[in-house]
């Protein structure tokens, strides 16, 4: 292998460079919901607070080989907080979120910007303005000024129309990996097994099959 | 971790002057970060698809739901391009789709001919079927549901997986056919021995 890795980056066990990157900002403006996102694809409506923190793999493929970012999703509610400061250390990369419809999550954005560089001094951070599929912003692009403050990189995101949802991600493996034209490419498509369904099966999928028939799929106004 | 190349103070002054001059011009998009000390220097790759070896018998702009059954809900899976792809040498055909953007894998299992794509209700650009994916790399047995912008690309799929169906059908007939034949040949020879 040519590839060498520096201080900080770990490896999977497998020679894949993974990096610990920190979710955090408010209660409520998406968090899980955007890890979610990129874990399953689906985009979950119910809020249901994170207590302490979640951590989730993550695996890109770019042009310089896969990558793993360990997503620390983080409690946003001060009462299911936990040990803060225990999960920002060594921390290798973060993305602070807001909710543009919300102007107090914008306002505390300053709080977690200074909680995390307070543990993790010289890091790549992403802001981000969650939902801005929503008709009534409240936070204006105009407005939004932290980042240039503080020398972050910053974009409008929606997890639920998929707007820029990739760029935080794309962003913070440039920074790490040290190349500002690195992409994203297809993950490879391995052959999938062959499966062989018997009698017994079929009759049990296929009462699975009608009642998934007679459920409507969320959002049949989407355009796409 | 690597020292910062540049103190905030040293950097501030440059940036605002680049603020004031083109406010209004720069997108939000912009980059104000500091420049970082990368943490891994990695060689770039060739970058193989999987799909090499296939041929797209179509291909169209769609999303995937996969239903959660405990939940009694459909679930987003990813919007894409869905394929239908057959190997040039095996002739065997699979459902391949990626998430857009992040071209991570959100489909991915043969066609099966026994396996029809059924109506969801209420919905004209929509399909519904089981299937025994391998999205994730390890089997999932799931309903799935795809949903095209229109009605018209809803039934060209159908049409697409419909006539994969039979060309594997065929296939299957005639491999039956060819084993059933070798079948006889060896009862035939331990006969004879």
């Amino acid at each position: 292998m040519a590839s060498h890795f520096q201080t900080g980056a770990q490896t999977d066990g497998t020679n894949v460079p993974t990096f610990k990157i920190i979710l955090v900002g408010d209660g409520g403006v998406g968090k899980t919901t955007f890890v979610k996102r990129h874990l399953s694809g689906e985009f979950e409506k119910k809020y249901i607070a994170t207590v302490g923190v979640e951590v989730h793999p993550l695996k890109f493929h770019t042009n310089r080989g896969p990558i793993v970012f360990n997503v620390w999703d983080t409690a946003g509610q001060e009462k299911f907080g936990g040990l803060r400061d225990g999960y920002y250390i060594q921390g290798q990369g973060a993305i602070i979120m807001f909710d543009v419809t919300s102007r107090i999550t914008y306002k505390n954005v300053a709080n977690w910007h200074r909680d995390l560089v307070r543990v993790c001094e010289n890091i790549p951070i992403v802001l981000v303005g969650n939902k801005v599929d929503v008709k009534d912003r409240k936070v204006k692009a105009k407005q939004i000024t932290f980042h240039r403050k503080k020398n972050l990189q910053y974009y409008d995101i929606s997890a639920k129309s998929n707007y820029n949802f990739e760029k935080p991600f794309l962003w913070l493996a440039r920074k790490l990996v040290g190349d500002p034209n690195l992409v994203f490419v297809e993950a490879p498509a391995l052959a999938p097994a062959e499966v062989h369904i018997d009698d017994t099966y079929k009759a049990q999928m296929e009462a699975e099959l009608q009642q998934a028939q007679n459920v409507a799929l969320p959002d049949e106004d989407d355009d796409m | 971790m690597s020292t910062a190349p540049t103190k905030e103070e040293n950097e501030e002054p440059q940036e605002e002057q680049k603020n004031e001059q083109g406010d209004e011009k720069t997108t939000l998009e912009e980059d104000y970060s500091v420049p970082f000390k990368p943490l891994v220097t990695l060689d770039e790759v060739q970058v193989t698809t999987g799909e090499e070896e296939e041929d797209v018998l179509y291909k169209n702009r769609a999303k995937l739901f996969r239903f959660d059954k405990q939940g009694s809900q459909w679930k987003e899976r990813g919007t894409g391009d869905l394929k239908i792809l057959q190997h040039k040498d095996t002739k065997k055909i699979r459902l391949l789709m990626r998430r857009e953007k992040t071209l991570k894998i959100c489909l991915n299992h043969y066609v099966n001919p026994s396996i029809q794509l059924e109506e969801n209700v209420g919905s004209d650009r929509s399909w519904v079927w089981n299937a025994i994916d391998y999205a994730d790399e390890v089997a999932d047995e799931c309903v799935l549901a795809v949903r095209f912008p229109n009605s018209e690309q809803a039934k060209k799929f159908k049409q697409a997986y419909d006539d994969a169906r039979s060309a594997l059908e065929k296939i299957t007939e005639v491999s039956l056919n060819s084993s059933q034949e070798k079948e006889k040949e060896e009862t035939q020879t331990k006969k004879e021995k």
